[in-house]
């Protein structure tokens, strides 16, 4: 038994809070966007170009999500060909937003989401005052947030100087204040890589990056231009196991790991430092899902969705880095922008919208099956031959594997592509060689149609 | 003190145990100590030092005094604060507390009923720092403790008084009631006469449930429990939320807190303290009361009447997300038969006021009083002993976790009395579990102790106000108590701790309260940022920035030496590149 | 040797044999590759992206970066240069904010509103 009010952030006496008779007013939109970050952003612009009346809601002073503190480049290449830095491609999003005259609110916090009749009420306190909105669907687009310290079970003391890769970038990058002079950095994600070269950049020496997989967690270009490029070395199969200094972090405790990620007993190394620095992975912000009891893939730890990026609760659709953490920002903006249009044809038609819920109009999405031995997770987790499409399947896999072929089966046969059939180039399949796949990096498999497949009851997700 | 015929028979309890020592701890030698015993020597290992010291309790003497060092240890000075001034030179309270934590808060809270002047010292940033937020937040029913001991009766009476208490200090509190579980039926049975005894004999309410009734209270409980004694009369609580708000209530009632505050030394003449010093200069109070929890011996010590021992008895908890707390409803632990005839009752699980769920503790004896690192062995066998008990549960969900230091004598009692060999010493000593639940009861007794130390007829406080002025929660208020509250002041609908759901009006509020919080450990402990799943990730550098702005010059963590920064973007640039 | 390209997110791994004129490049997908390896060997060039400060404050920094990219051997002091820079302005994304810096100009990569 679970209760529900309890599973939410705000916990107590919240009962009257959607109690729509204590709201002097109730502002009405088809959608409501969850967050003002890239995915929210493309996802109210498409949803606005689809017809629907949107409002999108931020938590945050400014528009932009996490890119705003992410002063670094790489990002836009796929979605404006051009290698952007995080503030420019935010602003870029914020421009198109901003010229589509789309209504937001800033500061605004969801303090509650519930369905009412067949839509729904949002609870958003701000500065003023405890606003309630009703919508048709919703967009979740609230991003993700770092897994801490204690997640990844760090003992010793809790002494200042402990921080997550992101929070540092914060003090750095936006409060432009230093928060070591020489630090140690736990886990080779993203944020850490470019951490270290951020930090080195401002004058902090980095000791050195540890990792305790045998395989970085980054992309190889951080590797190679944020590490290689200031001699910081990087250590796999090592982790940081204690930590020293009773006020401010005065060291840590390292040690190699053996293949099941135990400390070897006596590699136990102290590295002197003022502070240890976390990149140990990100999870997606499901406090919103949870709170309307959408169903979480454990595998993604975001909610289940099917190609139209619709959750299992009708109207609610999800994308960005709170449907699965994402390495690119364009394929966050990219899921905004299928989701926003679904989301609005939802509106227009929620009956006949191709749906796995009560009403639904053939072609039921069923569940992509896969195996665990070979992918980590695949979204969407729900496929269906009638669309919408095009359909492209996010995955990563679970070992570094090489030239392997990825085909979409329904039961035992291999379906024919339209798109594969026309410029002939597929073999009629939809597969597609890889000569390298690495879990770090998430892979792309671009379905425009699955043909005269008619109601396929059963898809597999295979790596051969 | 001691008298031909007191002479008498501790020298020859003395001599039987001198002959029981050589025998079990060689290398130990007891001494007649007034009418305690000290042990001296030097052991291998720290738990046959506290072992020893144990042994020697058994043996009649008031209370042992264990100076056998541990061989190669040498162990660290009391941390003590960086800074040094004379803001206190010149003082002459009536009274002088030692010690921010619960008791010595609640001490405080309790003397400022009178016309006095009372100043609390205590040596760290904040109150509550050690043992008073370091534990499990449970007002234990009084079940644990034996018929006779002042753990049992104090905690009994405190329990009673925190309805009263908690109302009116606007500080959350809930009687959701305990259990203790048992596996074996046999067990239960058993344990049925034995607690049976013990809540008529403490006067604690308590009934026995079968698996079926069990289950029906607690419908995700595993099936390591197969029956249960419950406890309605147990309580939970923050305990640093606690702590705060009597030392606010108590300053409000014209209390002197000075933090960073270490007694460094006393003089003594006649057999009365004239002069207290600290680093903030010399206090000379008429009366001084002892709450200094780990270090209550010491300071005995510096008055010359050091006749018990602390040994610090660690453990360690972890705290799970609120997505857990649904899954329990009441305190509970599971029990064998030698947990039940133990000094501690070996943890358990507990939903937390705030809605966690808390693990743990573990206790375990080291010589470290001031040691709060967490290990890995320590906090896998704590949550494997306890996680199983409910279905849900499991490690995913740990969210924090932390250690604390009891205080036990090697009596394990309280000792809370009027120094027999200093006339204006007052000791709330050896201070442990149930220690939060009995503080009402402990400073009560404390405060009756004081006044008669005092003398004379002490009027009561005319202008003493039991009631907080506490600053609104948002979480506790309805919907339309926060339309009101934002329209008055509009920061209270800026959210800055997404995680809990706390607003900048209530981090500036804490911020500007009686005993502002000047760290972002003490705004956390008051109104909880950096207390959820994210811990702290999102919210501290907005936190920063807020004390930032109420003039808080140095953002540290928890006081001097936790600095968060180590400077500004571009501070000693061409020191670090030269342009050359 | 092996060279890491980091020109987009693909991050080839890519191998380079012989000198000059005669280089030979595999391991890349794209001809992008093939520059990136040839510029790595000779005179390899990083763009740099950091933040100068400001006189807001709401926004005590704003981001930049190089316009185009510079030798890598400069990025260092490069920073240095930065680091004495002081926006007093309102700024958009492109304005210059600091001209000339190893023969390119610090441009702004976010907006400072007032």
């Amino acid at each position: 038994m679970t209760d529900k009010q309890n599973n939410f952030t705000q916990t107590a006496s919240t009962e009257d809070i959607v109690n729509l008779s204590t709201f002097t007013s109730v502002e009405n939109y088809d959608i409501l966007v969850l967050g003002g970050g890239p995915a929210g952003l493309a996802a109210a612009v498409s949803a606005h170009e689809n017809g629907a009346s949107v409002l999108l809601i931020e938590r945050e002073r400014r528009l932009g999500g996490i890119l705003k503190q992410c002063v670094h480049d790489g990002f836009g290449l796929l979605r404006y060909k051009e290698r952007l830095t995080g503030p420019e491609y935010a602003q870029r999003e914020i421009d198109c937003f901003l010229a589509a005259e789309i209504p937001y609110v800033l500061e605004s916090f969801v303090v509650d989401v519930r369905k009412e009749g067949s839509g729904y009420v949002v609870c958003a306190q701000s500065a003023a005052g405890m606003k309630a909105y009703s919508c048709k669907a919703i967009i979740l687009a609230c991003g993700c947030r770092e897994r801490t310290s204690r997640q990844v079970f760090i003992h010793g003391q809790r002494s200042a100087g402990i921080f997550s890769a992101g929070t540092a970038q914060y003090f750095v990058n936006i409060q432009g204040k230093m928060p070591t002079k020489r630090c140690v950095i736990l886990g080779s994600g993203d944020i850490g890589l470019i951490m270290a070269r951020r930090l080195t950049l401002e004058g902090a020496s980095v000791v050195g990056v540890y990792e305790i997989k045998n395989a970085p967690a980054g992309l190889s270009r951080n590797i190679s231009q944020c590490l290689d490029d200031f001699g910081i070395p990087l250590h796999l199969s090592t982790t940081v196991t204690e930590v020293l200094g009773t006020q401010r972090v005065e060291a840590v405790a390292i040690e190699k790991v053996d293949t099941n990620m135990n400390p070897i007993p006596g590699t136990r190394e102290i590295i002197e430092c003022d502070a240890l620095i976390l990149s140990v992975g990100l999870l997606p912000e499901i406090e919103l899902a949870n709170a309307l009891d959408i169903p979480i893939d454990p595998a993604t730890k975001g909610p289940f969705v099917d190609q139209s990026l619709m959750t299992q609760a009708a109207g609610v659709f999800a994308c960005g880095n709170v449907l699965h953490v994402n390495d690119l920002a364009d394929w966050v903006s990219w899921s905004g922008e299928i989701a926003g249009e679904n989301a609005a044809k939802y509106c227009r038609n929620p009956r006949g919208f191709f749906t796995n819920k009560d009403g639904c109009v053939g072609g039921e999405p069923v569940l992509l099956q896969y195996s665990k031995a070979d992918f980590l997770y695949v979204v969407p987790q729900y496929v269906s031959s009638h669309g919408p499409f095009p359909l492209t399947l996010f995955f990563r896999s679970r070992e570094d594997v090489k030239d392997k072929t990825i085909t979409l089966a329904s039961g035992g046969v291999t379906l024919p592509s339209e798109e594969a059939l026309q410029d002939g180039k597929g073999g009629g399949y939809i597969s597609k060689k890889y000569r390298r796949i690495i879990p770090s990096e998430m892979e792309a498999l671009k379905v425009k149609s699955l043909g005269r497949l008619g109601d396929a009851v059963e898809f597999r997700l295979k790596m051969e | 003190m001691a008298n031909c015929a007191f002479g008498v028979i501790c020298t020859k309890k003395l001599g039987s145990l001198q002959n029981l020592l050589a025998r079990k701890y060689p290398g130990v030698e007891c001494f007649e100590f007034g009418d305690s015993v000290r042990l001296e020597g030097t052991l291998g290992d720290w738990e046959t030092i506290v072992r020893c010291g144990k042994f020697a309790a058994k043996a009649g003497f008031r209370a042992v005094i264990n100076d056998v060092s541990l061989k190669d240890f040498t162990p660290p000075p009391m941390r003590t604060p960086p800074v040094k001034d004379n803001a206190l030179q010149g003082l002459t309270p009536d009274v002088l507390i030692i010690g921010g934590g619960v008791i010595g808060c609640s001490i405080a809270r309790e003397l400022s009923r009178w016309q006095l002047s009372v100043l609390l010292v205590d040596k760290e940033d904040d109150v509550a720092m050690h043992a008073s937020s370091r534990n499990d937040g449970m007002i234990h029913p009084g079940i644990a403790s034996h018929p006779g001991t002042l753990r049992g009766e104090y905690n009994v009476r405190g329990n009673a008084m925190y309805d009263q208490i908690c109302k009116d200090l606007s500080v959350p509190f809930e009687r959701w009631g305990s259990l203790i579980l048992y596996h074996e039926r046999w067990f239960g049975i058993s344990a049925r006469f034995f607690l049976g005894y013990r809540s008529k004999a403490l006067g604690v309410p308590g009934r026995h449930l079968n698996r079926r009734r069990l289950e029906a209270l607690e419908p995700n409980i595993t099936k390591e429990a197969n029956g249960a004694f419950e406890y309605p009369t147990s309580g939970i609580l923050s305990p640093y939320k606690l702590t705060v708000a009597l030392a606010e209530n108590a300053v409000e009632n014209d209390v002197q807190i000075s933090l960073n505050t270490v007694v460094t030394g006393m003089d003594v003449e006649h057999g009365a303290i004239t002069a207290v010093h600290t680093n903030r200069g010399t206090v000379r109070p008429r009366v001084i009361a002892n709450a200094a929890g780990c270090f209550c011996d010491t300071v005995a010590g510096m008055a010359g009447d050091r006749f018990f021992s602390i040994h610090p008895r660690k453990g360690e908890c972890c705290i799970l997300d609120k997505n857990a707390g649904p899954l329990s409803q009441r305190s509970m632990g599971l029990i064998g038969l030698a947990a039940a005839f133990s000094t501690s009752k070996g943890g358990g699980i507990m939903r937390t006021i705030d809605g966690n769920v808390l693990v743990g503790p573990d206790a375990y004896e080291q010589p470290l009083r001031e040691d709060f690192s967490t290990n890995r062995e320590n906090l896998d066998a704590v949550m494997n002993k306890h996680l199983q008990l409910i279905n849900g549960f499991n490690r995913s969900q740990v969210i924090a976790y932390f250690a604390g230091v009891r205080a036990p004598t090697y009596e394990e009692d309280f000792i809370i009395e009027g120094s027999r060999r200093v006339q204006n010493l007052i000791h709330a000593a050896g201070i442990q579990s149930p220690g939060l639940a009995s503080a009402p009861a402990i400073a009560d007794e404390i405060t009756k102790l004081t006044l008669s130390r005092i003398g004379g007829k002490i009027l009561p406080n005319p202008r003493f106000n039991p009631v907080r002025n506490a600053s609104p929660a948002m979480a506790k208020l309805s919907l339309k108590e926060k339309q009101e509250l934002i329209a008055k002041n509009p920061e209270y609908g800026v959210v800055v701790c997404r995680c809990e759901g706390i607003s900048k009006g209530e981090i500036r509020a804490a911020v500007r309260s009686p005993l502002p919080a000047t760290s972002l450990d003490a705004v956390k402990r008051r109104v909880r940022p950096g207390m959820g799943r994210c811990q702290g990730g999102f919210c501290t550098p907005l936190v920063a920035e807020l004390l930032q702005e109420e003039g808080v010059e140095s953002i540290t963590k928890k006081g001097a030496g936790s600095e968060l920064f180590v400077g500004s973007l571009g501070d000693k640039a061409t020191e670090v590149y030269p342009d050359d | 040797m092996e060279i890491i390209c980091i020109v987009c997110p693909n991050g080839c791994r890519m191998e380079a044999s012989g000198e000059g004129g005669n280089l030979q490049v595999s391991g890349n997908l794209c001809p992008k590759g093939i520059d990136f390896a040839k510029a790595e060997i000779t005179a390899p060039m990083r763009s740099l992206t950091t933040t100068v400060a400001t006189v807001f404050p709401e926004s005590p920094r704003l981001p930049v970066k190089t316009r185009s990219e510079i030798p890598k051997g400069k990025v260092m002091e490069a920073m240095a240069k930065i680091r004495t820079v002081v926006v007093h302005e309102p700024k958009k994304v492109g304005d210059v904010i600091l001209p000339d810096v190893f023969g390119t100009d610090i441009i702004a990569t976010g907006e400072l509103a007032r």
